[in-house]
């Protein structure tokens, strides 16, 4: 609080001390003439402005002066009777009778105190004498003449004050100040008259509807006088105008002063007339050309934190000075220079920026300074969108990275979450928005998406991946999920996730059984029960294997038949469940068929109607070898086995004799002699050494061979996946396809009897998982039509009908 | 003897020998199941009738449910016998 202030509180709790020894309570004192009646009267008024005078010594506020002022008069309006009430003298025999100048004498008393107060002079007279005088004018209907008097007196002060603002050569600064003071001491005075003339503004103004306050009246003849004057209406609104440009370069103002000026013009009533117009003229010009400007200089995330510096700013303008009416217009002015105008060059120029180095507060910041803007999230939405299509298609187009794609995908995902989640407030449009987003670039390259998915779920459910805990892997497979519900194509997916899952169901590979399961199940919850029977078929075989397995010992040990020491089991597959095999006849021991057929009988006894075909490619062993410096198991596959068992009787063989004796095909046998002799584990040496199997290649049993180990495990080489068997498996899943819209339109057909074209491919299309032409639906229909499943309605050809 | 077998897990696949590629009902292929039913094999089994027509056991179990007088073989009319072979 500045000086000035604290003076003039001061000076009001004076006042009001004064305003409560003149009060009309005691004001019946000294009235002889006021009979019962008035004495209530008085009294009730009295309640009230002693609640007016509580109400007022509250408010530490000077600009609470003028605003109390309009108060009282506001209540002392109120308080007029709805029945006008009259002071009635009855009862009296004579008039006390007044000195005849009476007039003259006590006018004078009261011109010469209302002149000191104007005049900051000291006055001559009590206060409560003073008080007394007005109040004796009063009851002895002078009232008129007095108000008359006083506004005669103040007219002229006033208009002697505004004289002083018509040099032409003021600075504008002192100008403004000057202005201020002669306001701040207008006010001053006229509170001072007010309490002296209270008397007159509650009897001679409550009774005349037409007839001012006093303190209207001051601000009245204020008004008048400046509102007369346009050049110093225009220099206190230039002023003000400047003052507020120079606070918006950065240079510290006088705000007291701009909110006391800017405080009178409201109390004046010419705020929204002489000012508000013209300051947000100067805003909108003045913003217009800074977006436009900062647009060019700055980045966009400093650009962002301006324009929040800005609207800030102006926040506090209005808290600190301007009328609490102005905020809507001039924050509105401000958001269309600086956003507005510019949503579609932010978005273009910043937001791929800051989406690709993962900026959370900037972006937090542009959802929120959008949100201020007329579609400014739709909009930010849009950019958004296509923005993830855009980064999201050069992961999944580029052949070069297939390797790190589903990696990339994942690391994409969270990001792009995260910054819906922290930065765009959750908006559920965004959400979405981001979704269609995903859903749209990972279909833009068919098939190898959802190959790559099901290969990377591969490595994290095969034994070895040590790399998380359940929780973790758990977390992950959900997330995987995530992106497979996105892909389009999921028996592509599942083709190749049941390539993968029979393999380490077969091999014993699988890290967890728990977490396969598991998989399965999100796998079920997403596509239903239809796309997981198969893969679910599959674990149900293996369960049964064991089953079977324990009935051929129970039934080995019961027949006793002689057999050497093999211990077998078999993995018997549902032929449908599982991926093709490719069939090998390969020729084995003697020993090793032998079993073959007494499983064979065993097996085909139990189920009739069915049929056995041996997959020598998915047999494996566990052989007990025996080297010079002792004997180690080694744990291999079945052509391995069928390799090593040929060198029983030989000790060295060549590759056309291997290949002759075993008659394994000739790739998977070079690649089965590679794993052996030039692997890890060399228990065979290869004649002459080499990386690569050649035709006139000798090979001998490494008797010198050595490991820390007891029981070793010679991997069999892969053979790397050509894209002629990605073709393979990618032409499976087309006759599947094709498998599956048959069987689809023989069960509506069946259903329906009788159907419209249209209708038929419109139930297709809810029944089908898999994008499909109507064009090929057209094929699979003219098929049908030829093999006699369904025909053509003979009067219109549109209609099918089902043969039954 | 340099190496032996100690253990051996061998792979069989098996599937229905039947005496067509679909069956004669719902012709669907055998190596598939009825439309009743999602999954082939154990769940969806095939019959044989004593005239040695085999059909998915959902299908001929219905049809013989349809046919109010005579149990007959859909294929070849002889009346229907399971053939428990
Ligand atoms: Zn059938
Ligand atoms: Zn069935
Ligand atoms: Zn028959």
């Amino acid at each position: 609080m500045n000086v000035e202030n604290w003076r003039l509180k001061i000076r009001r709790k004076h006042n009001e001390l004064n305003s409560e020894d003149l009060s009309p309570v005691s004001l019946t004192r000294y009235s002889e003439f006021s009979g019962v009646k008035r004495k209530r009267d008085t009294l009730e008024i009295d309640e009230n402005m002693s609640d007016n005078s509580s109400d007022f010594s509250k408010r530490a506020n000077f600009s609470a002066i003028t605003s109390n002022g309009i108060n009282r008069n506001l209540n002392i309006l109120n308080l007029k009777p709805t029945t006008t009430k009259k002071i009635v003298i009855k009862n009296l025999k004579s008039e006390p009778k007044l000195p005849d100048d009476f007039r003259e004498q006590t006018w004078g008393k009261l011109q010469e105190a209302v002149l000191a107060i104007q005049n900051s002079r000291a006055n001559e007279y009590s206060l409560e004498e003073l008080y007394k005088a007005v109040e004796n004018m009063c009851i002895h209907n002078m009232a008129h003449t007095l108000y008359n008097n006083l506004h005669v007196l103040i007219d002229n002060h006033v208009r002697r004050n505004i004289e002083q603002f018509l040099a032409e050569s003021m600075d504008r600064f002192l100008f403004l100040k000057k202005m201020n003071e002669t306001w701040q001491a207008h006010c001053r005075q006229m509170i001072m008259i007010r309490n002296i003339f209270l008397c007159l503004d509650r009897t001679y103004v409550l009774h005349n509807a037409q007839i001012a306050s006093i303190w209207d009246m001051g601000l009245e003849l204020f008004r008048q006088y400046i509102m007369a004057n346009t050049l110093v209406q225009t220099r206190i609104v230039e002023g003000l105008l400047m003052l507020i440009e120079k606070e918006r370069q950065g240079d510290t103002v006088d705000r007291t002063l701009l909110k006391s000026l800017l405080r009178m013009l409201t109390d004046l009533q010419i705020y929204e007339k002489a000012f508000e117009e013209k300051f947000l003229v100067a805003t909108e010009r003045l913003y217009a050309a800074e977006g436009q400007r900062l647009m060019q200089e700055l980045d966009v995330p400093d650009y962002l934190a301006h324009v929040d510096k800005r609207l800030i700013e102006e926040n506090e303008r209005v808290y600190h000075y301007l009328d609490a009416n102005t905020k809507p217009r001039l924050i509105h002015t401000v958001e269309k220079q600086l956003l507005t105008d510019h949503v579609t060059n932010i978005l273009q120029k910043g937001l791929d920026g800051l989406l690709e180095e993962n900026r959370l507060n900037d972006l937090s910041l542009l959802y929120s300074l959008f949100g201020r803007v007329k579609n400014g999230h739709t909009e930010l939405c849009t950019a958004f969108n296509l923005y993830i299509k855009k980064r999201g298609r050069t992961i999944v187009i580029d052949p070069e990275k297939d390797k790190t794609m589903v990696q990339e995908l994942l690391d994409f995902k969270d990001a792009m979450d995260n910054i819906v989640a922290t930065c765009f407030n959750k908006n559920e449009k965004f959400s979405n928005s981001l979704k269609e987003a995903f859903e749209n670039f990972i279909n833009q390259r068919t098939n190898k998406p959802a190959e790559l998915i099901a290969k990377f779920v591969d490595s994290k459910l095969r034994a070895g991946n040590k790399e998380a805990t359940e929780e973790e892997l758990e977390r992950l497979l959900d997330k995987i999920m995530v992106l497979f519900r996105f892909i389009h194509g999921k028996d592509v997916f599942e083709a190749f996730y049941k390539k993968d899952l029979a393999k380490r169901l077969l091999v014993g590979k699988s890290a967890s059984v728990d977490a396969e399961k598991s998989m399965l199940s999100k796998l079920k919850q997403e596509c239903g029960g239809g796309f997981t029977s198969k893969l679910e078929g599959m674990f149900k075989d293996m369960e049964l294997s064991k089953d079977i397995n324990v009935a051929f010992k129970q039934h080995l040990s019961n027949t006793s038949q002689e057999l050497s020491a093999i211990d077998m089991t078999v993995n018997i597959l549902t032929m449908g469940y599982w991926p093709n095999y490719p069939l090998m006849n390969v020729v084995l021991p003697e020993e090793m068929v032998k079993f073959q057929e007494i499983f064979s009988k065993f097996y085909l006894s139990k189920h009739s109607g069915r049929k056995l075909t041996w997959q020598p490619t998915l047999g494996h062993c566990v052989l007990r070898a025996k080297f010079k410096l002792g004997m180690k198991e080694l744990v291999v596959s079945l052509f391995q086995s069928l390799v090593l068992l040929l060198f029983n009787s030989h000790d060295e063989l060549s590759f056309d004799y291997i290949k002759g004796a075993t008659n394994i095909e000739d790739g998977e046998l070079r690649r089965t002699l590679q794993s052996l002799a030039c692997g890890r584990a060399r228990v065979l040496n290869k004649i002459p050494k080499g990386r690569d199997v050649e035709d006139n290649d000798k090979f001998r049993f490494n008797n010198d061979f050595v490991n820390k180990l007891f029981r070793i495990k010679i991997n069999q080489i892969q053979m790397k996946e050509t894209t002629e068997e990605q073709k393979a498996t990618e032409e499976r899943v087309f006759q599947d396809r094709q498998y599956q819209i048959d069987a689809a339109i023989v069960r509506i057909m069946k259903m329906r009897k009788t159907l419209s074209h249209n209708l038929l491919i419109s139930e297709l299309y809810l029944q089908l998982k898999f994008p499909v032409k109507p064009a090929d639906l057209k094929k699979r229909i003219e098929s049908l039509i030829d093999r006699d499943y369904m025909e053509r309605d003979k009067d219109n050809p549109n209609h099918y009908n089902y043969v039954a | 003897m340099k190496v032996t077998i100690k253990n051996w897990v061998g792979v069989a696949t098996w599937k229905w020998v039947a005496n067509d590629d679909n069956c004669g009902i719902c012709r669907m292929p055998f190596d598939g199941c009825c439309p009743d039913c999602k999954l082939p094999g154990d769940d969806c089994p095939l019959v044989w009738g004593q005239c040695s027509h085999c059909f998915h056991m959902h299908c001929i179990v219905k049809w013989l449910q349809s046919q109010q007088v005579n149990q007959q073989c859909p294929m070849c009319r002889q009346e229907w016998k399971f053939n428990n072979k």
